[in-house]
């Protein structure tokens, strides 16, 4: 302490000034992710309240899940076959390297299953539907549609929250098992159109064996996990939604922002976890 | 304008294939045409105009320092977990770990580094341009501007644009440094690999580099295009501006996945 406190009588003002809201601005901001998360949990225990005997409004949540999924297949389509030929265009130097073309589907099978379906599809799931959930919440809570279901006796978060948290989840995951066949198929193509490998020997190698179904089951509980992370801060940033139409704007980007981030953090966590 | 609690809106799932696909098409071409005139016009102003002094600064340390945290720690975990599932994988062929910083560098180099951060930036930088735009745009901002004599695309698009590209190149060649270092400490930690065997620059040549560089250069491009284009397209107040934001991220995000694929296949098939 006192080595501070003469540390700041010899520093100009200006400078100390500086480092003072520095530390400031960084306790500021570890306090506010804090006070986030805190709420999602919060959040959380809420929908798991309203949820425990299982009383889900069917109607509601097809409803939702035709909206989110079917509407997002085109994009999750291209998405993945892009990908799927990406894998195998820069993996074929490498393998090319090693003289083991008959590797090459089970190397891009390997990689597509267990971690660039799951996270691609994920990140498209929370752009598209993820933004769009928190468009749709922020603006009923900035028209005051929120309170006025609540004037009306109607609990928000369980007639607007939990339909869709559940919603996305599932969405999520068959949107996973829908990519990971298109990535493959991408794959297969690329490898044939532009690598020189024919799909028999692609499908060769993805036969051989040396994929086992925890690889794909790896890859599918990753995907729920990721569907919980993007529902839960959709749901919450749209909630909290403050501040007219530029603040649904904030929100959204909150909302991306805090999905990518938190897929990113679980999925490493899970790499490790799930064997 | 609906109330956004009809939303969603029940799908009209019967529509003749024929008439579905036609107006997709359609809908497809006039977007990319809208995109390409909006792309013409910022080079236009970019030499032409006359912006305020200042504004591009100002974009590029929204773009660069404030999201490099983010692009940081993102960065970090898929550097950890990129180095984890190739030694996972080849560990199932050879157990022979000593390969894996050279191929994880070259891959990291070309493929990786741009295109994850890319996909990152896309999400945290596409989203507040089109928030920003679309909330003048139903603010009516936009048209005072316009009753100013400003061109927006000259005042908004062009100073988002130019420092898109400046620090979208810079970040992700930092934040590509930052994933390297993680994987290198992942390696070292649960593989055994030594940092001086994963520190193996071998298989980095100068085509991997010139088409890592080509790529982040394109989607520093490509974000602000196709976010400023959903921003000012917005109209409908507050669910407009959601609407806005939701086309940017998806929009930006797939434009990167459609770039990738071609630089890729071009540097593939040149030989780079």
């Amino acid at each position: 302490m006192g080595f501070l406190m003469a540390l700041s009588s010899r520093l100009p003002y200006r400078v100390w000034g500086d480092l003072r809201g520095f530390v400031a601005s960084l306790g500021g901001g570890v306090l506010l992710q804090a006070a986030t998360v805190g709420q999602m949990g919060v959040l959380l225990s809420r929908i798991a309240a309203r949820s425990t005997p299982a009383r889900l409004d069917r109607r509601e949540l097809v409803r939702h899940m035709e909206f989110m999924a079917i509407e997002s297949l085109p994009i999750v389509g291209v998405t993945a076959l892009f990908t799927g030929a990406i894998v195998i265009i820069q993996a074929a130097p490498v393998v090319q390297r090693f003289g083991a073309e008959g590797l090459l589907g089970w190397g891009a099978g390997f990689g597509v299953l267990r971690e660039i379906g799951p996270l691609l599809t994920a990140l498209m799931i929370s752009g598209r539907v993820g933004a769009n959930n928190t468009a749709d919440l922020g603006t009923m809570v900035v028209t005051e549609q929120v309170d006025g279901l609540r004037a009306l006796a109607i609990d928000p978060i369980a007639y607007l929250i939990v339909p869709r948290f559940f919603a996305l989840i599932a969405t999520l995951a068959l949107m996973t098992i829908f990519s990971d066949v298109l990535a493959l198929v991408g794959a297969a193509l690329a490898g044939e159109v532009l690598v020189g490998l024919t799909m028999h020997g692609f499908y060769n190698g993805f036969t051989s064996g040396l994929i086992e179904f925890k690889d794909v089951a790896h890859g599918l509980i990753k995907s729920v996990a990721f569907g919980f992370i993007v529902a839960l801060s959709s749901c919450h940033f749209g909630l909290a939604t403050t501040g007219g139409a530029p603040g649904v704007g904030r929100s959204v980007k909150a909302s991306v922002v805090a999905s990518a981030t938190g897929i990113f953090a679980l999925d490493y966590f899970l790499s490790f976890v799930v064997p | 304008m609906g109330s956004p609690l009809e939303t969603p809106q029940p799908l009209v799932l019967h529509e003749r294939p024929l008439v579905k696909l036609g107006r997709v098409a359609l809908d497809a071409v006039s977007g990319v045409r809208a995109l390409v005139s909006l792309f013409l016009r910022t080079l236009w102003f970019t030499f032409r105009g006359s912006r305020p002094k200042g504004a591009t600064a100002l974009q590029a340390f929204e773009i660069g320092n404030r999201s490099a945290p983010f692009l940081a720690l993102t960065m970090a975990f898929i550097g950890m977990i990129l180095v984890y599932q190739s030694a996972v994988q080849l560990g199932r062929i050879v157990p022979d770990y000593s390969m894996v910083g050279a191929n994880y560098a070259e891959l990291l180099v070309r493929e990786l580094g741009p295109t994850i951060g890319g996909l990152m930036l896309a999400t945290r930088v596409g989203a507040g341009m089109a928030a920003e735009t679309a909330s003048m745009v139903v603010t009516e901002q936009v048209d005072a501007l316009r009753l100013c004599a400003a061109d927006p695309v000259d005042f908004l698009v062009v100073p988002r644009f130019l420092a898109s590209l400046v620090m979208t190149v810079v970040v992700i060649v930092l934040c590509s440094g930052l994933a390297y270092a993680t994987g290198a400490l992942t390696a070292l930690v649960a593989f055994d690999v030594r940092l001086d065997v994963f520190v193996n620059l071998s298989l980095v040549d100068f085509g991997d580099v010139a088409t890592g560089l080509t790529k982040s250069l394109a989607y520093g491009a490509a974000i602000p295009i196709c976010s400023c284009h959903c921003g000012l397209a917005a109209e409908g107040g507050s669910a407009g501006v959601g609407r806005a934001t939701t086309a940017a991220v998806v929009l930006s995000s797939l434009a990167i996945i459609v770039i990738n694929f071609f630089i890729s296949a071009s540097a593939f098939l040149v030989g780079l």
